[in-house]
């Protein structure tokens, strides 16, 4: 299990510095949260982990890899998943081929196997349906299992999102902004995955969120961030008392 | 827990090639059908279909690398080419002016499409990082550049003009040009060619279905819904590109080696751009991304001429009293056909066939 830690990191856009000097680190096993106002730079923290943008300056490790420069693939296979804020499903597939693909990385035989369909790849895709199918249950989403993801409602994509990211049986899980338009009812189902998730399964994770009700309820730790700059750290009962985020990002909302 | 043991057995059923008896009724049906229009079809029907089998394994190809992995490539027919020239070269007869090797067509056919396929990895640090409208420029620099080399490689191809013979059709050592005796029944030549490319045709469209139903087809749709999701999963998007690319390249290779022996000679001209472009009009006509599409738009391809005449022929039209000649209307006519699919049925005859299919299984009684 390793921790993930971001090193004085600076990520600039030409003029605009999306992230100034930004330092944290995550714990194994830890849920951590990272809040602040639209356009504070917490996707881009995401992105930064994933490989999809690249810091200006500064490093991001992953246990004893920095894995600044490696290529989102890469960070995959180290056993780093994610949500998108925007839901980037595979629209022209279906729930349980999403998923599927998520165990990408699970299965191991190239496109001439594929071609051939071997014994070896039988093998392995009946691994992969076990995996997809338990993800299914736990997600409680069998009768979407052969729908197509455009005809699904918001909070269902949503939740596939977050089940193609399991699939992965990842060390770390990314969530950015899971419980974003949704009602009360969604958003606490929401929340009880991801507690599951972190209790049941034992995953890391990092979350991303607007809504401080539920980050403040579940996170352990929690991180804001203010025009790109990190304006507090610690427990979640310690930052609804501080008195610069007060200021800065709760008074306002 | 209800059906818990056999939740195994039952995946695998699920995931099997077809997935169920319907399907594979329908599959033995056609195939038995198949076969036996070798004996009963006339010789010009018999040649159209083999036409057609083998047209249908290089819009397969093309649907790889464009339908599934969802990348532009204007250069299909270059690897056909290549495919061509590969088998010509192995399995032809030296000339004068080319050289050939006579090999038995055990060699050249596998040959041909490896050397496609290769020829595809060879370009493709260029093509898996380009997509869209670049790539789509990169692969039509290609066809000119193929062109070029298929025109001056005077020892291989005869050169432009002129051409030269392509492979023999020898197979375990036997020569089947003049057919083959098998006891009392007399196969002809291109009965032979028909039942070898029905049975390529079949081997390589159950390869499609087993592509789609597994790891490295679902690898190549993810790349096309959404390249950058699927790289943070973990799919090396540059590995899998090249590998579409290479794979496509190998069933065109392949399709090529065939075509020119069903037709018996080759010349480099043949390979220019409206021969690609042929491709992607039958894969989108087809149904781009779909595994039945690229055969349908085939058929329909290659058909196409033929239903043409019979039209005319049924209401009675004569050639003389039409204000263009036959291939120029075929042409126009193809041409109002790709843009109709292109706006009204994107999964093209796929997708007519498949709604056709659900209202007839949503019939009352169909159950
Ligand atoms: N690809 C990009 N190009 C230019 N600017 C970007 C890009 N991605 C993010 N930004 C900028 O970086 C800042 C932080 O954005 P983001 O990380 O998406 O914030 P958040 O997720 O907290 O809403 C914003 O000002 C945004 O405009
Ligand atoms: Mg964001």
């Amino acid at each position: 299990m390793s921790s993930l830690k971001f090193d004085n990191v600076t990520l600039k856009f030409g003029g605009i510095t999306a992230l100034n000097n930004v330092s944290f680190e995550v714990k194994p096993k830890s849920l951590y949260a990272i809040i602040g106002p639209n356009g504070a730079g917490k996707t881009s923290i995401f992105n930064c982990i994933s490989g999809i943008y690249r810091p200006t300056e500064g490093d991001v490790s992953f246990g004893e890899n920095n894995i600044k420069d490696l290529r989102p693939d890469q960070v995959a296979d180290l056993g780093i998943a994610r949500t998108f804020q925007n839901i980037e499903l595979f629209e022209n597939m279906t729930v349980l081929d999403n998923i599927l693909i998520g165990a990408h990385r699970h299965l191991n035989y190239g496109p001439i196997s594929s071609l051939l369909y071997t014994k070896k790849t039988r093998k392995s895709e009946l691994a992969a349906r076990k995996i997809a199918e338990e993800i299914i249950d736990f997600l409680e989403i069998e009768q979407f299992r052969y729908s197509y993801i455009l005809s699904l409602p918001y909070g269902v994509q949503k939740r596939v999102e977050i089940g193609r990211a399991l699939a992965l049986n990842p060390e770390v899980l990314l969530l950015d902004e899971p419980a974003a338009g949704m009602n009360n009812e969604e958003t606490e189902d929401i929340a009880r995955f991801i507690i599951d998730i972190h209790e049941e399964m034992g995953k890391t994770i990092i979350l991303v969120d607007h809504d401080m009700n539920m980050v403040m309820d579940i996170a352990e730790e929690v991180m804001v961030l203010n025009f790109g700059e990190k304006l507090a750290e610690g427990r979640p009962e310690e930052i609804v008392k501080d008195s610069k985020v007060i200021d800065a990002y709760l008074g306002v909302s | 827990m209800r059906g818990r043991p056999n939740l195994y057995t039952d995946y695998n059923k699920e995931s099997a090639i077809f997935s169920n008896n319907t399907q594979k009724s329908w599959f033995f049906i056609m195939v038995a059908f198949s076969f036996s229009l070798c004996f009963t079809a006339s010789e010009y029907w018999i040649y159209l279909l083999t036409s057609s089998f083998l047209m249908s394994i290089a819009a397969w190809g093309l649907n790889i690398v464009s339908g599934f992995a969802g990348q532009i490539n204007l250069a299909h027919g270059f690897f056909v080419g290549i495919g061509t020239y590969t088998s010509a070269v192995l399995g032809g007869i030296a000339g004068a002016n080319v050289i050939g090797f006579e090999l038995d067509m055990l060699i050249w056919l596998p040959v041909a499409g490896i050397t496609a396929a290769i020829v595809g990895l060879i370009i493709a640090p260029i093509t898996v990082r380009l997509k869209g409208l670049n790539l789509g420029l990169v692969t039509l620099a290609l066809v000119f550049i193929g062109s070029h080399l298929f025109s001056n490689f005077k020892s291989l191809t005869g050169g432009a003009g002129l051409g030269r013979k392509v492979a023999r059709l020898k197979l375990f050592g036997i020569y089947l040009e003049n057919g083959y005796q098998i006891g009392d029944y007399f196969l002809e030549k291109n009965q032979i060619l028909y039942l070898l490319s029905l049975t390529l045709c079949i081997l390589c469209g159950l390869g499609i279905k087993n592509l789609v139903r597994s790891r490295a087809g679902r690898a190549y749709s993810a790349i096309r819904d959404g390249d950058i999701a699927a790289e943070a999963i973990g799919i090396n998007i540059f590995r899998y590109k090249a590998s579409a690319f290479a794979l496509s390249s190998f069933f065109g290779g392949i399709s090529g080696a065939m075509f020119f022996t069903v037709s018996g000679g080759v010349e480099p001209g043949t390979f220019n751009l409206l021969y690609s472009i042929v491709f992607v009009a039958i894969v989108v006509i087809g149904g781009a991304g779909t595994v039945l599409g690229p055969l349908f738009g085939a058929f329909f391809y290659t058909m196409f001429p033929a239903i043409i005449q019979l039209l005319l022929h049924v209401f009675e039209i004569g050639e003389q009293s039409l204000p263009l000649n036959l291939g120029q209307i075929e042409r126009i006519l193809f041409g109002l056909f790709i843009i109709s699919f292109l706006i009204f049925e994107p999964r093209g005859l796929w997708g007519i066939w498949f709604r056709l299919r659900n209202y007839f299984k949503a019939w009352p009684f169909s159950y």
